[in-house]
């Protein structure tokens, strides 16, 4: 039987479609985009013309720019590397570590680092992140949808009520769990959003910041000055137009994907066995990730054990010694018994009913059958 | 002239009538460590030297040589024909500029025309006349220049020692089964033992799914750094989870760890019968953890049919256990985070002091003989070389 993939937060299986697209940029369409020659220009006017494109999806309105980079994590640095040199830098708790573990080293470097409470659902507590934001905040990033839990913040918002308390404060939100998936319109108040391609069905190796027409941006690698200085380093043309695909695709069904996840998601909900598993997610977060929680259970053995069952779901986190619960899930004030019994369920546009109804079917087995080898304990004399 | 490695090595000559057996295995272990390279081993008395390298590799294969165990002391020295103005010219290659220097001379060759004093005068006196920045000092130099002068002809000169790992030679005192964990202590156990001449093999024992592929890996990672001196390493590798569950299900919770020894010594001295192994070998440090008392390695030791258990590291604190992982190399890779062995069943207050009675009392309620017939049907081995 077929392996079923749940773990669409963490990448998606690469869209076949796209693949057969982007392929000449593998074979025929080799170019370095940089080369003055004929072959090489028309790989560039290619690289400019996905660029448009991917823009296109995301802030239709204009205004923006965008670079190319190789990662999420790197778009994230390169924005608090650029932006957060000074004064102090304001994030919420439920940053991903590419955003939260830059911010520590800013920190390290002397900038006053606030982080915001959470709400239990994993979005950031409004009032408490505006009241961190003063006339010293340089950079306030706020994630779109929490990678772990799904919670959607209201980052337009956001922006506007930082830039009321401060003007010159930049704001930044890495929006990897949130484009192409969630209804969203790059706009005014947000200075740098981040997306990236391998979490919507594109390959891993491309990424991209878009950033306000006159935002201050410095590059975090030099070298050939590609990407008009923010990015050196010759571009990987697959993937880029790879990226455009799966981007274009992506918008084109946005609406019907959503509506069907989110009927995949109630699934799930509404089948789990709610004696063994709590649902973590809130009702109003991104259908694409479920978050539960088995409380008394690991989170990594049950991932192991559907595993071995045919099915693929994420954990809080790894099951290492050092830390046995997920920062976020901590922040968001659960209960050590439930931080440790995480598991993320994550979907793609391609998740079909089946597999969601099978998916339930595995974790609830796999959860009772856990729980019997755990707490069997008391049968004993 | 061309460059040569001096390889002295400890105690073998400690060991009379069995002196050639040791020899000879010292010999295979020093192939061994260099397979994959040319070069060529001679035995001319008392030491062993090796030529027909390629010269850019010397400090290579002289770290090769070191690891060894066995090997005193390792030299990279040049060689050339016993003559007064070949030994002085290949001396002030080595010398140093400034400094305190002395000569210091062995003769084996008691033909030659100059006895020791004489050629430590005669070649210090014209190492000072021609750099004057030098001084001898005899008790203390900072440098000493070494000529040894063979008897076939040749010399060897050269100023390093490079300290051998010591101890005897693998593969002289049997065969013992090292019980390897993800942790600190079992790989320095296992050097420690290897270092007395014993060949080993590994057993790990896993409990998957409560522990994960990241834990193992961990553990093949260590076997791969400890083979490196004990001339290859078997890792077997064996799942207790079902071993656990049992005990859980059964038996009274602090028992958890005192049993479950149990069982992993059971099953080493299973795997160790059927490989040739006459001991077990584990990484126990006194009082270390609840289990590593003299009742918990009391209880432990009483499920052996006929295996000793050593434990290298008995008398040994954690700190210097520490400081002797750091040394092999097994340190960085043992603290990395992924439990090797279950926490999910581990007790809050586990029993310090087994009563062995009590312990034999408990598990009655499980069937040894068939868990144990499950765990070794699972076992897989995996080779280091």
């Amino acid at each position: 039987m077929e392996v079923i993939y749940l773990d669409n937060a963490a990448t998606t299986r690469p869209d076949a479609a796209a693949t057969e697209k982007a392929r000449a940029f593998l074979e025929d369409d080799f170019y370095n985009p940089s080369a003055l020659y004929r072959e090489g220009f028309a790989v560039h006017k290619q690289l400019e013309s996905a660029r448009r494109a991917v823009l296109n999806c995301l802030a239709p309105g204009g205004g923006y720019d965008l670079v190319f980079t190789a990662s999420g994590s790197e778009a994230d640095n390169q924005v608090l590397f650029s932006a957060g040199q000074r004064g102090n830098v304001v994030i919420s708790g439920g940053e991903h570590a590419a955003v939260y573990n830059a911010a520590r080293e800013l920190e390290r470097r002397g900038v006053q680092l606030r982080i915001a409470k959470l709400r239990p659902d994993g979005g950031a507590d409004a009032e408490d992140l505006l009241s961190l934001v003063d006339g010293q905040t340089s950079l306030v990033s706020v994630i779109h949808v929490n990678n772990e839990t799904g919670a959607v913040n209201d980052v337009l918002s956001l922006a506007r009520a930082v830039k009321k308390i401060n003007a010159r404060a930049l704001f930044h939100s890495d929006g990897v769990q949130a484009f192409g998936k969630i209804p969203f319109s790059l706009g005014a108040p947000i200075d740098f959003y981040t997306i990236s391609s391998h979490k919507i069905g594109g390959v891993r190796g491309v990424a991209g910041l878009a950033f306000r027409k006159g935002a201050p941006l410095h590059p975090l690698i030099f070298g050939g000055g590609q990407e008009n200085g923010l990015r050196s380093g010759t571009e990987n043309m697959f993937a880029v137009m790879h990226f455009q695909a799966v981007c274009e695709a992506a918008a084109e069904r946005l609406a019907e994907n959503m509506r069907r996840v989110r009927s995949l998601n109630a699934l799930v909900r509404e089948r789990l066995d709610r004696g063994l598993f709590t649902v973590l997610s809130a009702e109003d977060a991104s259908p694409y990730i479920l978050s539960v929680s088995a409380p008394g259970l690991r989170g990594e053995v049950l991932m192991h054990m559907a595993d071995d069952a045919g099915l693929i779901v994420g954990t809080g986190s790894a099951c290492s010694s050092k830390s046995k619960a997920s920062r976020v899930i901590l922040a968001c004030g659960a209960p050590d018994a439930v931080a440790e019994g995480v598991l993320r369920i994550s979907f793609s546009a391609k998740s079909t009913e089946e597999e969601a109804a099978r998916a339930a079917e595995i974790l609830n087995r796999c959860g009772k059958e856990l729980a019997e080898r755990m707490h069997s304990s008391s049968c004993k004399k | 002239m061309q460059k040569v490695i001096i390889v002295r090595y400890c105690e073998i000559h400690l060991k009379g009538k069995n002196r050639g057996y040791f020899e000879k295995v010292f010999l295979e272990n020093l192939e061994k460590a260099l397979s994959g390279i040319r070069h060529e081993i001679h035995r001319p008395s008392g030491r062993y030297l090796v030529d027909g390298f390629d010269e850019a590799r010397a400090d290579e294969i002289a770290a090769r040589l070191a690891k060894v165990f066995g090997t005193h002391s390792v030299s990279v020295a040049q060689q050339i024909p016993a003559d007064m103005e070949e030994i002085y010219r290949s001396v002030v290659r080595i010398a140093p500029e400034s400094g305190t220097f002395k000569v210091q001379t062995n003769r084996a060759d008691k033909h030659f025309p100059l006895d020791s004093m004489q050629i430590n005068a005669q070649i210090g006196g014209r190492l000072l006349a021609e750099r004057p920045q030098l001084r001898v000092d005899v008790r203390e130099p900072q440098k000493t220049l070494y000529i040894d002068i063979r008897e076939n002809g040749t010399a060897l000169v050269f100023s390093d020692y490079i300290k051998g790992a010591g101890g005897m030679p693998v593969g002289t005192s049997g065969k013992g089964m090292l019980l390897l964990s993800g942790g600190i202590d079992s790989p320095v156990a296992g050097y420690m033992i290897a270092k007395r001449g014993m060949v080993l093999e590994a057993v790990h024992f896993h409990s998957y799914p409560y522990t994960n592929m990241q834990a193992r890996e961990k553990v093949e990672n260590l076997a791969e750094i400890l083979s490196r001196y004990t001339g290859g390493l078997h890792l077997h590798v064996v799942s207790v989870t079902r071993i656990q569950e049992e005990i859980h299900k059964h038996c009274p919770d602090e028992m958890m760890i005192t049993l479950l020894r149990r069982f992993m010594m059971r099953i080493a001295e299973r795997i160790g019968k059927r490989v040739g192994a006459q001991c077990i070998v584990t990484g126990e440090s006194l009082g270390q953890v609840a289990s590593q008392t003299i009742e918990g390695m009391t209880s432990s030791n009483a499920v052996l049919e006929s295996f000793p258990v050593l434990r290298p590291l008995v008398g040994f604190d954690k700190t210097e256990i520490i400081e002797r992982a750091r040394q092999i190399g097994t340190y960085e890779t043992s603290v990395q985070p992924y439990e090797d062995c279950c926490t999910v069943f581990l007790p809050k207050h586990p029993l310090i002091r087994p009563d062995l009675a009590k312990v034999r009392l408990a598990e009655e309620k499980l069937d040894v003989a068939a868990l144990l017939e499950d765990a070794l049907a699972q076992e897989e081995t995996v080779v280091f070389k």
